[in-house]
């Protein structure tokens, strides 16, 4: 099974992460690869969970494995429009003083995965992502 | 599955994976750090946003009395976040 449907608890980041690693360890996906899979599948079902309060139903997570590379694809049934491929405008560069804590998880994923694509339409959000081997991983 | 306490010197020693669900446990420990520190990543394979604020809410508390962190044996993954994330600019940061 590469789908599966989950509850909207963040106590569920880590069956997500089970559900996820179980595939990827099984196709022997290189950890190079693993690693921002698993960033952005949390941040992103975080996100989903914590800022679209209004939805009820599960989230589902569809995970695809080819030539060593991986795509993913979560669907919220019930969700407000949120791209999440636009920039935060996250100031790393700001001061310690400066930072605050919190804003890091879009920012990241738009940085550590290899393509992120966003769509809403009726009332629907899907949210597709890829992360590629690259030379040497496989 | 995350766990942190202190070593023998005084370390903080972090091991598993620090996410979202983790993070309370993880902010509960930090919260009563009082005094310069060093965080032993040696064993800790993971880290969200969630673990990154944290460490930075830590630091800025820590700083307010010139006090600061310092991460060690941080491993190539947790390292690529921290510099996308401009955490090698306000911490020390030692990779494995």
């Amino acid at each position: 099974m590469t789908e599966q449907y989950f509850s909207r608890t963040v106590d569920n980041v880590g069956a997500v992460y089970r559900f996820a690693e179980d595939l990827l360890e099984a196709a022997d996906i290189h950890e190079a690869v693993r690693f921002p899979i698993h960033l952005a599948l949390e941040e992103l079902f975080v996100n989903l969970v914590t800022y679209n309060t209004a939805g009820s139903k599960d989230i589902l997570i569809d995970v695809e494995i080819h030539d060593g590379g991986v795509t993913v694809t979560m669907t919220d049934f019930e969700a407000e429009d949120f791209d999440v491929t636009r920039s935060r405008g996250v100031d790393i560069e700001a001061s310690l003083a400066e930072r605050k804590p919190g804003g890091l998880g879009l920012h990241l994923i738009q940085h550590m995965v290899d393509t992120l694509q966003y769509e809403h339409r009726d009332h629907r959000s899907r949210i597709r992502f890829t992360k590629e081997a690259q030379q040497g991983d496989v | 599955m995350f766990e942190i306490a202190f070593g023998d010197s005084g370390e903080v020693i972090c091991q598993g994976r620090l996410d979202a669900a983790q993070s309370e446990k993880a902010e509960a420990f930090m919260s009563e750090l009082r005094e310069d520190r060093t965080l032993d990543f040696e064993q800790l394979e993971y880290i969200s946003s969630a673990g990154l604020a944290i460490l930075l809410k830590t630091q800025k508390r820590l700083s307010e009395s010139g006090a600061a962190l310092k991460i060690v044996n941080v491993n190539k993954h947790i390292h690529d976040i921290f510099r996308y994330s401009g955490f090698t600019a306000i911490f020390e940061i030692e990779t494995k």
